[in-house]
């Protein structure tokens, strides 16, 4: 007995009705969440738009393009795995979270330095958004350096911290693949003005059953 | 320079861009993951939108209304290539379908947008980046599944293995090609095929799929001079049955 459905790609596809008892795969790695920053508008910093699940940093852009730049704007994505991300604790909108930030006791010039990116939150359920990039050689220092940079700005309720070289950023010659096109208004939910249609239906259903 | 050339090469892009749409489509809602049912059908709503602005190109000439062109022809009028006609099958063969077809179409468009034919060129470069989109998601994927397990491996060579025939059929000639060549509008289909060749076999070398030998393949044509697989009727009728229902209605 094949599964039959209205829709006739069901059909097609010649599902049984009912499942046979399926021969057990290996259980196969979980996959990682990314977290993806866009530019909604040209020239202006990146701000975060949500997570992803994917295998790696590849696809994770390809579903972050699919997923947080089809049905708005968009000029640019960085993406970033979860686990790269360190963020300061948080707190609450009236608070400034720079003064949770400690200067380490002995913040070492002479180790080797590497960009971080730094992500500021101004009020609590809005979005974190970029704030600039620091020299440091870990997160802590990377903080500690965004505190002195980024410090008057305020209000802030929390931080997050990335090392710039973990960070999938698109590039400036792929600018065309955000160009969504004006005219295709049918992507659009409001291109599908049927309520009256539908209103009209019912008026004449109802009135003559 | 003669209309009838700009036409058929125009009908050649626009069917194969409407079938594909369509038989991308065929993957919302049955998709194998969440992402990927997502991506098939925004590509899939893409490929129809190309499609729709060379049947407005073709209306400009003085064919029928793009909607008349797309649900009111039989197949023996539709200038597809074999390979967007076949069903959807599994993911795998969907999957290297839109790789091998899109690289083709990535490569056309390159040429499309410096055509010396105005209208075309505006309209490819406008479109432009979208096939971009298409190839690095194309890419990708096969990049990923391509060196994934036994099992993703095996279905990819295979479904590589039955669509490289039909693919070879993409690149089929036409009556008209070396006249717009010559006047710099499309290069020759061979050329296209050549570079094609070069640039599937650089991402296929990332992967642990072999392109089958080109000498032991008989290429599958016919599609652009209206002779079709046994798949695009159904297909039609399937996408027509709607507007089947009454052409007149205003939508």
């Amino acid at each position: 007995m094949m599964l039959t459905s209205l829709d006739p790609r069901v059909n097609r596809l010649q599902v049984p009705a009912e499942w046979p008892d399926l021969p057990v795969k290996n259980q196969l790695d979980q996959w990682a969440t990314y977290e993806v920053f866009a530019q909604k508008r040209e020239n202006t910093a990146y701000a975060y738009v949500g997570p992803v699940h994917a295998p790696d940093l590849e696809v994770a852009f390809l579903f972050a393009k699919e997923q947080y730049s089809r049905r708005v704007a968009c000029f640019g994505l960085w993406v970033v795995k979860t686990q790269a991300i360190q963020h300061t604790p948080y707190v609450n909108d009236n608070e400034l979270v720079w003064g949770m930030i400690n200067i380490p006791a002995a913040i070492r010039p002479a180790e080797p330095q590497q960009p971080f990116e730094i992500f500021i939150l101004k009020k609590r359920g809005k979005a974190h958004t970029h704030a600039g990039m620091v020299m440091a050689s870990d997160y802590p220092a990377a903080l500690a350096v965004a505190k002195e940079q980024f410090g008057d700005q305020a209000p802030c309720v929390n931080v997050w911290v990335m090392p710039a070289a973990q960070v999938f950023k698109s590039a400036e010659e792929d600018k065309d693949l955000w160009l969504t096109l004006s005219e295709k208004k049918y992507r659009e939910p409001v291109a599908y003005k049927v309520l009256d249609k539908i209103n009209a239906f019912k008026t004449r259903t109802i009135s003559n059953p | 320079m003669n209309e009838q050339a700009i036409k058929e090469l125009l009908y050649t892009l626009a069917d194969n861009q409407l079938v594909l749409g369509h038989r991308n489509s065929e993957w919302t809602g049955i998709g194998p993951i969440l992402e990927e049912d997502i991506a098939f059908s925004s590509m899939a709503q893409d490929k129809l939108g190309h499609s729709l602005a060379f049947y407005a190109l073709l209306y400009e000439l003085g064919e029928s209304d793009p909607d008349t062109l797309a649900f009111m022809r039989n197949p023996s009028q539709f200038h597809c290539c074999q390979l967007v006609e076949l069903p959807i099958g599994e993911y795998d063969f969907s999957l290297i379908r839109h790789f091998l077809y899109d690289h083709a179409e990535a490569i056309r468009f390159e040429y499309l947008t410096q055509a010396g034919y105005e209208p075309l060129a505006k309209v490819a470069t406008k479109l432009r980046g979208e096939l971009k989109y298409h190839l690095l998601h194309a890419n990708t994927m096969v990049k990923q599944l391509g060196n994934a397990t036994a099992e993703s491996i095996n279905r990819l060579q295979q479904s590589l293995n039955d669509a490289f025939p039909y693919a070879l059929g993409m690149f089929e000639s036409s009556p008209y090609e070396a006249e717009l060549a010559s006047a710099g509008i499309f290069p020759l289909e061979s050329q296209i095929q050549t570079q094609w060749l070069e640039n599937i076999r650089k991402v296929l070398a990332q992967t642990q799929l072999q392109l089958p030998d080109l000498e032991s393949v008989m290429p599958v044509f016919g599609g652009r001079r209206g002779v079709h697989s046994e798949y695009l009727q159904p297909l039609l009728d399937e996408m027509a049955e709607v507007y089947n229902l009454d052409p007149n209605t205003e939508w």
